[in-house]
């Protein structure tokens, strides 16, 4: 499967009503890979997956699974295997726990129990849960639902739009702890974040996003230890 | 004859349909109701002149009062609606007054009134279609006249920032329940005039013309003519006048008379046609041209200036401040104070409750707890407006303009606690001198922020950039002694941010307080006086940049910690 990468973005830009947000962005991913992108607010994080999602259009290649993206819709990708996890987790709110992973699974054909005991098995609070409706959740258990709707659709990519947001920090570390356990499944995952250290700790490797432009690039845990990391966030002088 | 008998028809509608352009197409508001109204004016008149023998001319004062009280009385019911729930209280209202109508003595019941009057001029009787076609004609020129007057003043100028700019609107001071009663009572005197057109035309009245069915019709006229233009409502109303009735004459002909077919087939016209044009037939007709520059009267009388406060006193005085959202607490006691003269960025990561802060300061959100000073007077229940009048202007962080409105006319609404000019004066063109002072004055703050060269374009043909800039503007214009900046630097390009650090600086120079919420961190630390930092809804630390970025705790709070 082309030297064993599953996403590969070249030169991908965006711009929102002549105002550039993403500019020129390369990455890569290959199967089973924890791959982070992180940067400060109004980074351009956000356009960046929405961007290979096809939610906006964007000018640059995305191929996904050796194809080419352009010119297919959202619902095309999905099938042919992403996932995006929004930053606003976007859950039916009206609708049980149980009835929320089931739209996950929506696009496969048979729909058997299996992929159910497979999310409560990873998520048991959700099982704990499953009656409930969605938007009587917590923040941590809303977030776990929103990524386990994600993977009832059995994706080759899972995207993560900010899942440490508005949680307190002893449920991100649990959410965390769970984003790296999927790497056992073999799913790979693109997991976007401002919370750079919580992300780089867990992530293969990482991408340093700022106004729109990839500056850094590398393995999570060198990333982790470079100083130019903080001065993006709070600005200064670079490379103390 | 007959082209002329449509004429007047078309006539009258037209000046219902006017008042749904000011009404929907500039204020946003559904109604089905319209020939309600239309109903008030023509019974009014009705009954003056059958029973009372009270002539048309002296009826005709009574029947514009008629359907203005109404409108302001159902307007003061239902305008509290928003969105599909008012267009379906404009339905409900127009059914109850339709059996009103059919079902009282005093209406005639489903007879009506019939017997009514022609108008007269002098001793002459204005009794074939011919006759009356002056009087028409000659109403409709004058209600275009006012309302072209009354867009263009500062109350009509509150109505048009209903649509689209609404929250802005309210924080310069608009009081955004008045102004949609305006329009809405405006709309309803011009109905009321049609329907005394109507009743002295007809010289019958009955409560057909005045039920659901004529009401979703003018509305029709309306959006097929270009909801949001005044040609429009000419050209709608002429149009579906001239079409119902070819299609009665001549479908039958074809299809037989065995059916009403053409209610089908103007059912499908009207399909294709707003698929065709889905903006209405004038914009399609006409393509909308570059404003025509208004002149700016620079020589005109300054207004009155406030006296900003002296620097070092105190403008804002947070104390404890909280907001809770059921089991969420998103603003947690936070306590912080800008003097006058200060630039503070209110920073924090994302979700950190900034926003919810900024919402608090401006008096779009109630507080749980905590006191607010603002320019030494405690705020207990802040509105946007009373914040206004405090001294207190805002941008927005996602902009908020009036589209289609020109920069200069989007920076006079920030202008509007400084006016005083009412409906009525806008409406008779009495405020000349007043609205040259606020036009002077917005565009010298255009000229201010360094945009007087864009001063005449459409607000929304401007990049994002300088839309942030034309919101700053449209703040300056209120003599703002304490300036709130929900994240200005968004979306700027480089050389636009270093421009608008000058520009905040420069305002600091002339005593204007800045609050800023921001994420550009290189941005907020190099123009800022003092950081307070905000995390899960509390404060964090305070201080100079400097400060600010060496504190471990800050650095925590946006880097994270490792998992």
């Amino acid at each position: 499967m082309n030297g064993g990468v599953i996403l590969s973005v070249d030169g991908l830009s965006v711009a929102y009503g002549g105002i550039g947000a993403l500019h020129d962005a390369s990455l890569s991913i290959a199967p089973g890979e924890v791959v982070t992108v992180i940067g400060p607010n109004g980074a351009g994080k956000s356009t960046l997956l929405n961007a290979i999602m096809g939610v906006h259009p964007g000018i640059g290649a995305v191929t996904f699974a050796g194809r080419t993206m352009r010119h297919l819709t959202i619902e095309d990708r999905v099938r042919l295997g992403m996932c995006l996890v929004p930053e606003k987790r976007e859950l039916f709110g009206s609708m049980t726990v149980e009835d929320n992973l089931r739209l996950g699974a929506f696009r496969l054909r048979r729909q058997g129990p299996a992929p159910l005991d497979e999310a409560y098995a990873l998520f048991p609070r959700l099982h704990e849960r499953r009656t409930q409706h969605a938007g009587t959740l917590s923040g941590g258990e809303r977030q776990m639902l929103a990524i386990a709707r994600a993977l009832m659709a059995r994706p080759d990519l899972l995207m993560l739009d900010e899942p440490s947001l508005g949680l307190a920090p002893l449920i991100v570390r649990e959410i965390f702890a769970i984003i790296a356990g999927l790497r056992a499944r073999g799913c790979a995952i693109l997991l976007v974040e401002q919370n750079a250290r919580a992300a780089l700790a867990i992530a293969d490797r990482g991408y340093v996003l700022e106004t729109g432009r990839v500056t850094l690039s590398g393995p999570g845990a060198e990333l982790a230890k470079d100083p130019r990391i903080a001065a993006t966030y709070l600005g200064g002088k670079k490379g103390l | 004859m007959f082209w002329i008998t449509l004429a007047d028809y078309a006539g009258i509608a037209a000046i219902v349909a006017i008042g749904l352009v000011v009404l929907t197409g500039y204020g946003g508001m559904t109604s089905f109701g319209q020939a309600t109204f239309m109903g008030f004016g023509a019974y009014t008149t009705a009954i003056l002149t059958t029973r009372y023998g009270i002539s048309p001319w002296l009826a005709l004062p009574c029947a514009l009062a008629v359907s203005g009280a109404m409108a302001v009385l159902i307007g003061a019911v239902t305008l509290r609606l928003s969105g599909h729930f008012l267009a379906l209280g404009t339905i409900a209202w127009s059914v109850s007054a339709y059996y009103l109508f059919a079902n009282l003595d005093l209406f005639g019941r489903n007879d009506g009134i019939s017997g009514i009057p022609p108008l007269t001029i002098g001793s002459t009787r204005l009794v074939g279609s011919l006759d009356v076609l002056p009087v028409i004609l000659a109403a409709v020129g004058l209600v275009l006249w006012g309302t072209r007057n009354l867009l263009d003043s500062r109350a009509g100028r509150a109505v048009r920032a209903l649509r689209g700019g609404a929250g802005a609107a309210a924080s310069f001071g608009v009081d955004l329940f008045r102004a949609r009663l305006l329009a809405f009572t405006y709309a309803g005197v011009l109905a009321g005039l049609a329907g005394w057109l109507y009743a002295h035309m007809q010289r019958s009245v009955n409560p057909t013309p005045f039920g659901l069915n004529a009401g979703i019709e003018y509305l029709l006229m309306a959006v097929i003519g270009g909801v949001a233009t005044l040609p429009g409502a000419l050209l709608g109303a002429a149009f579906v006048t001239v079409i119902n009735d070819k299609l009665q004459d001549v479908l039958p002909k074809l299809l037989g008379a065995a059916g009403n077919y053409e209610t089908i087939v103007f059912g499908v016209l009207l399909v294709l046609l707003l698929q065709a044009a889905p903006e209405g037939l004038w914009p399609l007709l006409v393509r909308r041209r570059a404003r025509t520059s208004r002149p700016v009267h620079a020589d005109a009388a300054p207004l009155p200036r406030r006296t900003l406060p002296a620097p070092g006193t105190p403008v804002l005085r947070v104390e404890h401040l909280r907001k809770q959202f059921g089991g969420l607490v998103a603003v947690n006691d936070i306590t912080f104070h800008l003097d006058a003269g200060e630039i503070v960025g209110l920073i924090g990561p994302n979700g950190a409750g900034k926003s919810t802060t900024f919402n608090l300061l401006t008096g779009v959100a109630a507080p749980s707890g905590g006191t607010l000073r603002l320019l030494g007077q405690a705020v207990a229940h802040a509105t946007p407006q009373g914040v206004a009048r405090l001294g207190v202007a805002r941008s927005f962080q996602h902009v908020k303009l009036v589209p289609g409105m020109s920069v200069l006319e989007n920076v006079a609404i920030g202008a509007h606690l400084r006016g005083h000019a009412g409906a009525l004066r806008g409406l008779l063109r009495l405020n000349r001198a007043e609205d040259a002072a606020l036009f002077a004055e917005a565009a010298r703050q255009i000229a201010r922020v360094g945009l007087a060269a864009d001063a005449h374009r459409p607000a929304d043909s401007l990049a994002l950039g300088p839309q942030r800039i034309v919101e700053i503007a449209r703040a300056l214009c209120l003599d703002p002694a304490l300036l709130l900046l929900d994240e200005p630097a968004a979306g700027l390009r480089h050389a636009e941010k270093q421009e608008l650090a000058t520009l905040l600086r420069r305002l600091r120079t002339d005593g204007v307080t800045i609050l800023l919420v921001e994420h550009d961190m290189e941005f907020v630390m190099g123009l800022a006086d003092r950081l307070v930092v905000m995390v899960f809804g509390t404060k964090l630390a305070e201080g100079d940049a400097d400060t600010v970025r060496a504190n471990p705790e800050v650095v925590e709070a946006y880097l994270g910690v490792p998992a």
